[in-house]
């Protein structure tokens, strides 16, 4: 037993030694900074947030948002693509630096690594026909009509799981305009979108109105930080607040959630 | 020591597996150019005898000596000494992966270390003492029994050994492809080749043998010239063997 | 556009590829270490190997891995992804070609072991000159099986961030929305690469076996 604690320390005292001659005194913002490059893990198969394009090249909203965050910071970005479920450990074990993949804020999460500000809350909106006769004043009030939304989305989750809509009341579409269009000529009675693409539709298709608009199939979105890393987070957090004020994220809302 | 006219020496030699005593102070002087035959009934410890002479397998006590050197001695190098001590086994055991000449060559190049044009050559020569230099390049699989018994002879002989031990060299062929190997035999014996032959080919040990041993349940029984033994054998025991073995093997012997 | 999307996929078969050369001639390496100390060692290190085998075979490939990669390299080494997987898959393997070239070594027969010490070969030189060499004729057919096994295992490598073959697959399908269309393709590179490899290690049975024996 005694031998075991020994060894432990031996360990313990090796690993800080190597730290600390490896660390010297350089905060990590600062490494990041004299390297020029900042190492992002993202899981690149989740459109429109991350995903590759035809070319092959990286592309989406949480990709174009942490180009620009680099950018502001003086850095290069060096993406690291991983599986989802890997980019935490990636950012616990320092393989790479932060992480932005859509990720939502959760306890659990909490414990092992921080999370930057809020950089998008994704609002879902219920989009109707001007001439609609019900009634919407909460979301569980959806349940009694035909509802549309676009397959495979975080709405369609929503309305499957979280709020159980009977099958044959539910619509799936391969487009969000397919939806829009089917809920003009009646042939739905509510859709189900993303709020910023549901009122630029509502704009191009006319005759469509917003009758609720929440947070509901999916909550704020931050970027992952190594635990404790409050220089990082702050030098992040600050720029995120510049681009929002300047309107950079809803232009890319707008590039990337509408259509 | 050195010059000890013995080429091969036993001394007390005892050998236990486990519970079972295989032979107790068994003692064997073996003269340079000898050929000793030894007979008897199988479960004996032949085979075990002539492994712990060249050390495949340790003795439990008692000397063996190798031109007067003790080679159970500590310290010894065993490997070294297998290589003085050629053996050759009832079931041939050539390596499967090599041609007849590869047999001959692997010992030369990787324990002698010699040149291989110079193992080669001296491979083709071993090859054709025992007439199978047309063989050379046969893999095991491709040759009789008789034939790969021929090139286990040239592989021992290959090393230049000081003795040569067969263990049943011809029980596992067939008859007709006996007097082949036993004839390579009783030519080496010509050359004065030192042998130690366990077999059961009364023929062989009648005309080649200077001395034949009759060994039974881990002891000699009696030795002696052919003539001694086949003539006027001393135990009943060797009686009834050789009584025996002539009828077993009667057929054979007239080769 | 399908071109483009092929070419994308076909750019991880180079990842692939190379993790599975380092990956199986490390486990080539290790295994027959391991293989020679379970027939040929003392009471402990044999055990030891046996507990080797047992314990890496029981391991999923993924959480060795994670180990390697995520909670050892940094500590001691600083290993890339590329090669904490490749290191990895190679250790998994050599548990598994071990007990391939242990079959192997004991199907060659302790009497040719037997006929080399009494040529006066030491235990090593016969090991090298007469045992290894039969028993790998023998364990080619069953090492070819595992080649493949490792080749398709590489793509565990995308869990650390190295874009292999199928990851990049997950990504077009994501993008596109034709799973079919995007596994299809890497389904189809592996099945190219397994087959080669297959074919190379037949054609190399072909060439190193030894005659049949005598009708
Ligand atoms: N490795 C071993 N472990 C235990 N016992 C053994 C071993 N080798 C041989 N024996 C036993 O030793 C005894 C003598 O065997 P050995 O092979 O030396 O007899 P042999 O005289 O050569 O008989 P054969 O004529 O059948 O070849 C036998 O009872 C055998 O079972
Ligand atoms: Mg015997």
């Amino acid at each position: 037993m005694k031998k075991i604690t020994w060894l432990i320390s031996l360990i313990v005292l090796v690993s800080l030694l190597l730290t600390a001659c490896g660390g010297g005194a350089q905060s990590h913002l600062e490494k990041i900074k004299q390297a020029g490059v900042i190492k992002v893990g993202t899981s690149a198969d989740y459109p429109p947030f991350e995903y590759v394009d035809e070319n092959g090249n990286k592309a989406g909203f949480d990709i174009e948002l942490m180009e620009e965050i680099a950018k502001r910071m003086g850095v290069k970005v060096e993406w690291v693509d991983m599986p989802f479920d890997s980019l935490i450990a990636g950012v616990q074990e320092g393989k790479i630096d932060c992480s932005i993949s859509a990720f939502n804020y959760t306890e659990e999460r909490d414990k092992v690594v921080d999370f930057s500000e809020a950089y998008y809350t994704a609002e879902d909106a219920f989009l109707v026909a001007e001439t609609f006769t019900g009634s919407i004043t909460k979301p569980e009030d959806v349940a009694q009509y035909k509802v549309g939304v676009q397959s495979g989305t975080t709405q369609d989750d929503w309305l499957t799981n979280v709020l159980q809509i009977p099958e044959q009341n539910l619509s799936r579409y391969d487009r969000a305009d397919q939806a829009a269009l089917d809920l003009k000529s009646g042939r739905i009675d509510v859709m189900m979108a993303d709020a910023i693409p549901a009122k630029a539709l509502a704009q191009k298709i006319g005759g469509l109105k917003i009758v609720y608009t929440g947070v509901l199939s999916s909550g704020p979105m931050n970027i992952v930080l190594p635990d404790g890393d409050t220089e990082l987070a702050q030098a992040i957090n600050d720029i995120l607040k510049q681009l929002q004020q300047e309107g950079f994220i809803d232009q890319l809302a707008q590039k990337y959630f509408t259509e | 020591m050195t010059d000890s006219p013995y080429i091969l020496q036993a001394k007390n030699l005892t050998k236990i597996y486990g519970e079972n005593v295989i032979f107790k102070d068994i003692s064997l002087d073996v003269k340079k150019g000898e050929t000793i035959v030894i007979i008897g009934p199988s479960g004996t410890g032949k085979s075990t005898l002539l492994r712990c002479l060249n050390l495949l397998t340790p003795v439990n006590s008692g000397q063996i000596f190798l031109e007067g050197e003790e080679i159970t001695a500590h310290g010894v190098d065993h490997d070294q000494v297998r290589q003085k001590i050629g053996m050759v086994f009832q079931n041939f055991l050539l390596f499967n992966h090599l041609t007849a000449l590869g047999n001959v060559m692997i010992g030369l190049t990787k324990v002698k270390k010699m040149p291989t044009e110079k193992a080669k050559q001296k491979a083709l020569h071993e090859l054709e003492r025992v007439g199978l230099a047309d063989r050379a390049h046969h893999y095991p699989a491709q040759l009789s029994g008789g034939q790969q018994q021929r090139v286990a002879i040239a592989r021992a002989l290959a090393m230049d050994p000081l003795v040569m031990l067969f263990d049943e060299p011809t029980s596992a062929l067939d008859p007709e492809l006996i007097g082949e190997v036993l004839g390579v035999m009783e030519q080496l014996a010509h050359e004065h080749m030192t042998m130690l032959v366990v077999t059961h080919e009364m023929g062989f040990a009648r005309e080649v043998a200077d001395r034949i041993i009759f060994m039974e349940k881990g002891r000699i029984v009696e030795q002696g010239s052919p003539e001694e033994l086949f003539e006027h054998p001393q135990h009943a025991r060797t009686r009834e063997f050789l009584g025996k073995i002539s009828e077993l093997y009667g057929k054979k012997e007239k080769k | 556009m399908i071109n483009q999307f092929f070419a994308y996929i076909l750019q991880g078969t180079s990842v692939t590829v190379a993790v599975t050369l380092v990956a199986l001639p490390l486990g080539l390496i290790l295994g027959l270490l391991f293989a020679l100390i379970y027939n040929y060692g003392g009471f402990w290190v044999s055990r030891f190997a046996a507990v080797y085998s047992l314990v890496m075979r029981g391991v999923p490939p993924i959480a060795l891995l994670f180990i390697l990669y995520f909670l050892l390299s940094g500590q001691m080494v600083n290993l890339s992804p590329f090669w904490a997987g490749s290191i990895s898959l190679g250790i998994i393997s050599s548990a598994y070609q071990m007990e391939i070239l242990r079959g192997a070594l004991q199907a060659v027969g302790e009497g040719q072991m037997i006929a080399a010490r009494a040529i006066g070969m030491t235990r090593l030189q016969a090991i090298r000159y007469i045992i290894i060499p039969q028993a790998i004729r023998l364990a080619i057919p069953p090492w070819s099986n595992e080649a493949s096994i490792v080749l398709k295992d590489s793509s565990l490598v995308y869990a650390i961030g190295v874009p292999e073959i199928l990851r990049r697959a997950q990504q077009l399908s994501a993008t596109t929305q034709q799973p079919f269309l995007a596994f299809g393709a890497a389904a189809l590179i592996y099945f190219v690469l397994v087959f080669l490899v297959n074919r190379g290690l037949d054609l190399l049975a072909e060439k190193t076996k030894l005659p049949a024996s005598m009708a």
